[in-house]
């Protein structure tokens, strides 16, 4: 079997992270491949927020190296791999409270416009993004309260508003960690919609609990248990191997 | 007899010796300094007051019959003091911990520093009200008079004693907290405190005991000080700033890191004495920027997390009173007709420090750094202006432009180093570099010292506007004013001002959004600096003098206070508080160090009381207000609609 190159947007090899002599991810290898949708499961505490930490180098890795498009990003910063493409959203809900929801959004929008250093020029330079802003909560259902203020917002919208934010960056790769944890199934529902409907042309990332979201979305699945890959592939495959019901059962609950 | 790049071994040693003295105060101050930090997360700024109070308990002790005439209580000498002294001390840390530094553990880690700032600030000053600058003697002990000849060099017993007693302390303190099953405690409680909890131990107790201890350590201190150094009120002020930057150097996290480094600190120092007498009080200074350049992490620290934004701002964005505009105007109008009524130059010095106070909130308001220098870029900026304006001649405007280039080149550097590191850290690193300008101003000739740049002319704006005239001095004052309050409110409300807004309210978020957030924090910074510089040139200019004053710590701990009183991160707070802070100054004048004991006392009460300042407490009623008439209207409660949970 040979792959070629530029058909994975992700290549790890040999990911690694050490913290104070506990191995929270062990020698993980991970493709992730362009335009799918990729999930990363396992029991809490395998080490999926720590691996999203790694690719996003909010963690340098201890070892093994990470490509991004053929490209070697495991000495990039945090904001650099950003602005390749690469947007992550947190397991737990990540706005900007004391602004309002329009301005959560165009905070996103504002990056490429390149003005974000200029403190001279007056924040209505930032007009010419409105349309853009609403166009992003229509998509998302939230343009109602577009004037409200972020922390206003029940749980479940905060969710939202992170997911329009992170749209709003055009990302090449949507790293999602857990996007439905604590929501009602209702929300879950608007989500894993929201998920597939951007999924056209981008390719997604995902940590999930909920394995009928992972089963109706999920291209590709990779378990992860005590910081190491246990099995790989899609999720019939996946659902059936012994190994990974026993790491699922032994280690949840 | 044998001389080493022409010293004598005797001044060799002589110095090596007051170093190594020095070092074993720095790693006995700095080790109860790490462990208050290390567990309690608490800047302990106080640290050098009790200190002090060490001492003074030794001194209290032996003058008790002529302290107390009356009772007849004998005289206790050293020994008993060593005992008494440093439990005596720790009680009070632990009732100051009951008191105040219990009711901080959940905030930010800025406030538990600025009520540490303010107890110091207390206790010093209410010294300095009673014993004045002078200090007090106190001999060395009957039994350890005298020495002993090492042929080398004199060796007084006194000082062997210190060496070898201070060692023993610090040993047995790293022994105890990290080879004893109580270290091991006292480590899981600040890691875990819940599961600590489980294990049936009671954790508000064992921090109170904490806090007790590291201050009993400093109090011990000050007893084996006493004999050495003058008793006196500002002996623990003078290290304590030396003691951050030791902190600094060594890092977070190890406390046989803080020992060595301690040590190896003080016999540095005494090294420079021998070799470059004028570098000896800012070597250590000079070291921790070589640190903070090559191991930002500390010579023996782990944590190289840059400095994290906190959000303590508290205003409101659609506020009346954070409308620019209108205020621009008020103020404008307002300025205008003042001086008819109050003494322009009154007028002029609120002017001055409100502009300080504004650039002040630019960084720790509005980005949320805590910044502890700022007496840096106000007081070079004022050197440079009285320098050029006196010395070169050059027109008014021009010298406060060259002041004002000094400030932004050194915030640019400062802010470079100090982002560097997190947290509190980002307070000590750049308390400890606006220390080395100061000492630095004490030393260099063309700042003249003691004295200061003294008869600055006033001159003429653009060649015409004749500034002695007290008037037209205020209006040039009231526009300098004017147009920093501007530059800072567009600043604010700009694109720019926005990614600060989001670094502030949810850095690691503006990360991932592609924001490099040290850029914008390092920005900000220069900004800030350069307006505080703008300040500090106009005020050299207004009074006709740049000193020491304007460079010292208290500068930077009144622009602290100003923008604490008004309330942080609010439009108009730094004004409020500029006026408050120098009203009070201004009539407590004649009361001399009184002052500094109001000042402190008003950063406890606010830290404990008024956190959200004058203006912001303002901001909360008139909401509220607002809120009310609305359910009164019928607008009913202002909830979004529920999630499907
Ligand atoms: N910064 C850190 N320092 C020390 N240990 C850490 C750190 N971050 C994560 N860990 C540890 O690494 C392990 C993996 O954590 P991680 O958050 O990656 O798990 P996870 O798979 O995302 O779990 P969950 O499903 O609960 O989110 C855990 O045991 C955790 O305690
Ligand atoms: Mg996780």
């Amino acid at each position: 079997m040979t792959t070629h190159v530029s058909d994975n947007i992700i290549e790890a090899r040999g990911l690694t992270k050490r913290f104070y002599g506990f191995t929270a991810v062990d020698g993980v290898d991970l493709d992730v491949k362009r335009h799918s949708i990729h999930a990363l499961i396992g029991p809490n505490g395998a080490g999926k927020t720590t691996c999203f930490n790694l690719i996003t180098k909010v963690l340098q890795p201890s070892d093994g190296a990470i490509r991004f498009n053929g490209v070697d990003i495991t000495a990039e910063s945090p904001a650099r791999v950003a602005r390749r493409g690469i947007v992550r959203s947190f397991q737990i809900s990540a706005i900007f409270p004391r602004m309002t929801v329009a301005e959560n959004v165009r905070i996103a929008l504002q990056r490429p416009v390149g003005t974000s250093f200029h403190f001279w020029r007056p924040e209505r330079s930032l007009k010419v993004l409105d349309e853009r802003v609403d166009e992003l909560l229509e998509t998302v259902g939230l343009l109602s309260l577009r004037d409200r203020s972020a922390a206003d917002l029940p749980y479940g919208r905060k969710r939202v508003l992170e997911f329009a934010t992170t749209l709003a960056l055009e990302p090449e790769l949507l790293l999602l960690d857990e996007p439905t944890s604590g929501l009602g199934s209702e929300d879950v529902e608007r989500i894993a919609d929201l998920i597939r409907s951007v999924s056209k042309g981008r390719t997604i990332l995902m940590v999930e609990h909920n394995l009928s979201v992972v089963s109706r979305l999920a291209d590709r699945i990779t378990v992860l248990a005590r910081g190491k890959i246990l099995a790989e592939g899609p999720y019939s495959e996946v659902s059936t191997d012994s190994r990974v019901v026993e790491a699922y059962i032994g280690g949840e609950e | 007899m044998m001389t080493l790049l022409g010293i004598s071994p005797q001044l060799l040693f002589g110095q090596l010796l007051i170093g190594l003295i020095n070092g074993v105060f720095y790693a006995m101050m700095s080790l109860g300094v790490a462990i208050i930090f290390g567990m309690l997360r608490i800047g302990n700024f106080v640290h050098g007051a009790q200190y002090m109070l060490g001492a003074f308990g030794a001194w209290y002790l032996l003058n008790l019959p002529d302290l107390f005439p009356s009772l007849g209580l004998p005289s206790l000498n050293y020994w008993w003091a060593l005992v008494l002294v440093p439990f005596g001390v720790a009680l009070i840390g632990a009732l100051m911990e009951r008191l105040f530094i219990r009711k901080v553990y959940e905030l930010e880690h800025a406030y538990g520093l600025l009520l540490t700032v303010g107890l110091a600030m207390l206790i010093e000053g209410l010294f300095n009200v009673r014993y004045g600058a002078a200090g007090q003697q106190y001999n060395i002990p009957e039994a350890l008079k005298g020495g002993v000849n090492l042929g080398f060099m004199f060796m007084p017993y006194y000082r062997l004693w210190v060496i070898v007693a201070g060692i023993l302390v610090c040993v047995a303190t790293w022994y105890a907290i990290e080879r004893t099953r109580l270290g091991a405690y006292l480590r899981a409680a600040t890691e875990n405190p819940d599961l600590v909890r489980a294990f049936g131990i009671n954790v508000p107790r064992m921090l109170m005991l904490t806090y007790a201890f590291g201050v009993g350590l400093a109090g011990l201190a000050g007893v084996m000080a006493a004999p050495i150094y003058q008793v006196s009120p500002q002996m623990g002020h003078s290290i304590i700033i030396t003691i951050f930057a030791v902190v600094v150097i060594g890092g977070m996290g190890s406390i046989s890191g803080a020992i060595y480094t301690g040590l190896m600190l003080g016999v540095i120092e005494g090294l420079t004495k021998v070799f470059w007498p004028q570098a000896s009080t800012t070597v250590i200074f000079v070291i921790m920027v070589l640190v903070l350049i090559f191991r930002p992490a500390g010579l023996f620290g782990r944590e190289t997390v840059a400095a994290h934004a906190a959000d303590m701002s508290t205003a409101r964005p659609d506020s009346i009173l954070e409308n620019g505009r209108l205020w621009m105007a008020i103020l404008a109008i307002g300025g205008t007709i003042v001086p008819f009524f109050i003494y322009p130059v009154f007028g002029m010095k609120i002017l001055c420090l409100a502009l300080f106070a504004c650039a002040y909130n630019l960084i720790f308001g509005y980005v949320g750094l805590l910044a502890f220098g700022h007496a840096a870029f106000y007081g070079s900026s004022a050197y440079v202006a009285a320098f050029t304006a006196a010395s070169w001649g050059f027109p008014t405007e021009l010298a406060i432009l060259s002041g004002v280039a000094m400030a932004t080149l050194l915030g640019a550097i400062f802010g470079w180093l100090a982002i560097r590191r997190q947290g509190l850290y980002f307070a000590m690193i750049t308390l400890a570099l606006a220390q080395l300008v100061y000492f630095y101003a004490i030393q260099a000739s063309w700042t003249h010292g003691e004295d200061g740049i003294q008869s600055v002319p006033r001159g003429y704006v653009f060649g015409v506007i004749n500034l002695n005239d007290p008037m037209a001095m205020y209006f040039f004052v009231l526009a300098v004013f004017l147009i920093g309050f501007g530059v800072i409110y567009r600043i604010v409300h700009s694109p720019f001002g926005q990614v600060l807004k989001s670094i502030r309210e949810n850095e690691p978020r503006a990360i991932s959004l592609g924001y490099s957030t040290d850029r914008f924090k390092l920005i900000a910074f220069t900004l800030s600096a350069m307006l505080a510089g703008l300040a500090g040139g106009t005020k050299a200019i207004v009074f006709q003098i740049a000193s020491l004053a304007d460079l010292y710590f208290q500068t930077s701990a009144d622009a602290l206070l100003m923008t604490l009183i008004g309330g942080v991160g609010t439009l108009l707070g730094p004004i409020v508080g500029a006026i408050i802070v120098v009203t009070i100054q201004t009539e407590l004048a004649t009361l001399g160090s009184w002052v500094i004991v109001v000042q402190g006392a008003a950063f406890v009460v606010c830290v404990l009381f008024l956190r959200k300042g004058v203006v912001g407490t303002l901001e909360d009623w008139l909401s509220a207000r607002v809120e009310r008439k609305r359910i009164a209207a019928g607008g009913g409660a202002p909830v979004v609609e529920r999630s499907s949970h």
